[in-house]
């Protein structure tokens, strides 16, 4: 069952002062299925974090429709939980009102926002870190807690706009763990953009891969590796040859974009 | 990089406190050197010592500590009315850029007035009395602290809002749970500043038809040609400067423990 469907969906950001308008996304079709483990691959600025905002409602397409169970999206909402790249949580709250926040907006009671939150917190492995402000930790943790902040709102899908993007190599191979496994208890549907083709492949049922600005879906590959999937399977025979089919349709585009930029 | 003088390296607090501290002997002492050692005379620049016991004839005789109270409650009166309409204010222009482009021309053209201008201007619609010295500190402070207001609340990280925005809040929550929170020890720190400046303007208002306060007993004193006198008002000013300066920082630390570091 499709659980979103994005329909021609299009996005031109227009040009400053005269300039030309830039082209971000070509009209695209993507429809996700519920439990649906969706990795959008794709060089820098191709536009993957654009149909990312669109789908989270933070950006109006110029054309085209995204139906969240036959919804039309027409703004942000509590059903597409969101993780951002950059580090949105809120300073002043601690780890534990941070993953109340949704709840507290809604008008959850508060021992059931407590509750709920502590549940999370212990999901992703942070127990113990209820009272600390985000400054106090590192950005592995901040990342989980905002990993348990989305998910403590039950979004109908999870949005994760290069969550590890800006974590050191080794922590990011411990968080792709940590969501896969979290993946594996709960089967959320996700949306995950990325440019790490390892991270693509290692934590998808499908990858998608987009093309060079202006970007459409290039290419659509399903990744058949058994679940419950350890490290281990990204040294395998199988792992190998989707990395070295992935690796072609990305280098193609990266150099593509590069002699844009030439 | 171990030197003292390396660019932006921190310096332990002892070391701070010390080197604090000897800035004001230094002042304390030049000003010592010149007026005991004979090279400036006593009617242009009063001796520590003389300024001191000047001070001390102030509050004995002269009933001081009432023109410190007076000028105490007008600073802070002037100031309380600045802020009450000034933050909201803010607050709305730096949220709401419709609100924003309505008022900002104004603002930004009232913010040059000279508060000092308004004082005749004052004398004549509130008279002599405690209105008009108010009305000068709120004219000097409320267009400044609208403006900072503003630009603290419109700088506010946007993927913050974003985050707020996806997590079910409504425009509402995102104004009151992320703007004001975020914004609110910036807007602290604006307020402190803008409260020294208000001290200058409450002494330029009781140069001038004044029968009390600290600026008054100034002019007075200048009547006399009683520099110790002078000396001493303008030291206590700085000294109320120093001690609501050091409360703000305080009170900062107590409210925003999870911004130490960043104001």
């Amino acid at each position: 069952m499709s659980i979103l469907s994005i329909r021609a969906v299009e996005k031109t950001f227009p040009g400053r002062r005269g300039a030309a308008p830039t082209r971000a996304l070509t009209p695209t079709d993507l429809e996700v299925a519920d439990n649906d483990f969706i990795t959008i691959l794709g060089p820098s600025g191709c536009g993957k974090s654009t149909l990312l905002r669109i789908v989270a409602g933070l950006e109006t397409p110029s054309g085209g429709e995204v139906r969240l169970l036959g919804t039309p999206v027409t703004r942000p909402g509590p059903d597409r939980g969101m993780v951002f790249q950059s580090y949105t949580l809120f300073p002043w709250l601690n780890v534990r009102d941070n993953v109340c926040f949704g709840l507290r907006e809604r008008g959850v009671p508060r021992a059931e926002q407590r509750e709920v939150a502590d549940r999370f917190l212990a999901q992703v492995g942070l127990r113990g870190f209820e009272n600390h402000f985000p400054a106090q930790l590192s950005g592995g943790m901040q990342q989980r807690t905002a990993l348990a902040r989305a998910l403590a709102n039950d979004p109908k899908i999870l949005l994760l706009d290069e969550p590890f993007g800006a974590l050191d190599h080794q922590t990011r191979e411990l968080m792709q763990e940590l969501l896969l496994g979290i993946w594996e208890q709960h089967r959320k549907t996700v949306l995950f953009v990325t440019h790490d083709i390892d991270e693509a492949i290692f934590m998808a049922s499908r990858v998608v891969v987009m093309s060079a600005r202006p970007g459409r879906i290039k290419c659509d590959v399903p990744i058949d590796l058994p679940h419950p999937r350890s490290y281990k399977v990204k040294t395998t025979p199988r792992f190998a040859a989707y990395k070295e089919r992935l690796t072609e349709e990305i280098r193609v585009e990266t150099i593509k974009t590069l002699q844009m930029e030439a | 990089m171990n030197g003292l003088f390396t660019p932006l390296k921190p310096v332990s607090p002892g070391l701070r406190i010390v080197l604090g501290v000897s800035c004001f002997v230094l002042f304390f002492l030049g000003w010592g050197i010149a007026t005991y050692g004979g090279f400036v005379r006593p009617l242009f620049l009063a001796s520590p010592g003389d300024s001191l016991i000047a001070g001390w004839a102030l509050f004995t005789e002269f009933g001081f500590a009432e023109d410190v109270v007076v000028t105490v409650w007008r600073v802070f009166a002037g100031f309380a009315l600045a802020a009450a309409l000034a933050v909201p204010l803010g607050i709305l222009m730096g949220a709401f850029k419709p609100v924003e482009a309505f008022f900002e021309g104004f603002v930004s053209f009232a913010r040059y007035l000279p508060a000092s201008a308004f004082i005749p201007l004052l004398i004549l619609w509130a008279g002599v009395g405690e209105a008009q010295k108010i009305l000068v500190i709120f004219i000097g402070s409320v267009f400044q602290l609208v403006i900072m207001v503003a630009v603290i609340v419109g700088a506010v990280r946007a993927d913050l809002l974003e985050a707020a925005y996806t997590l079910g809040a409504s425009n509402r929550g995102v104004v009151l749970r992320v703007l004001l929170p975020a914004a609110s020890p910036q807007i602290f720190e604006a307020l402190r500043l803008v409260l020294g400046w208000a001290w200058t303007y409450v002494i330029v208002a009781e140069l001038v038809g004044a029968s009390r306060g600290i600026g008054h007993m100034i002019i007075d004193a200048q009547r006399f040609l009683d520099t110790g006198q002078m000396i001493f008002g303008i030291v206590v000013i700085g000294v109320i400067g120093l001690i609501t300066d050091l409360a703000f920082r305080a009170l900062h630390a107590r409210l925003f423990p999870w911004a130490r570091g960043r104001a």
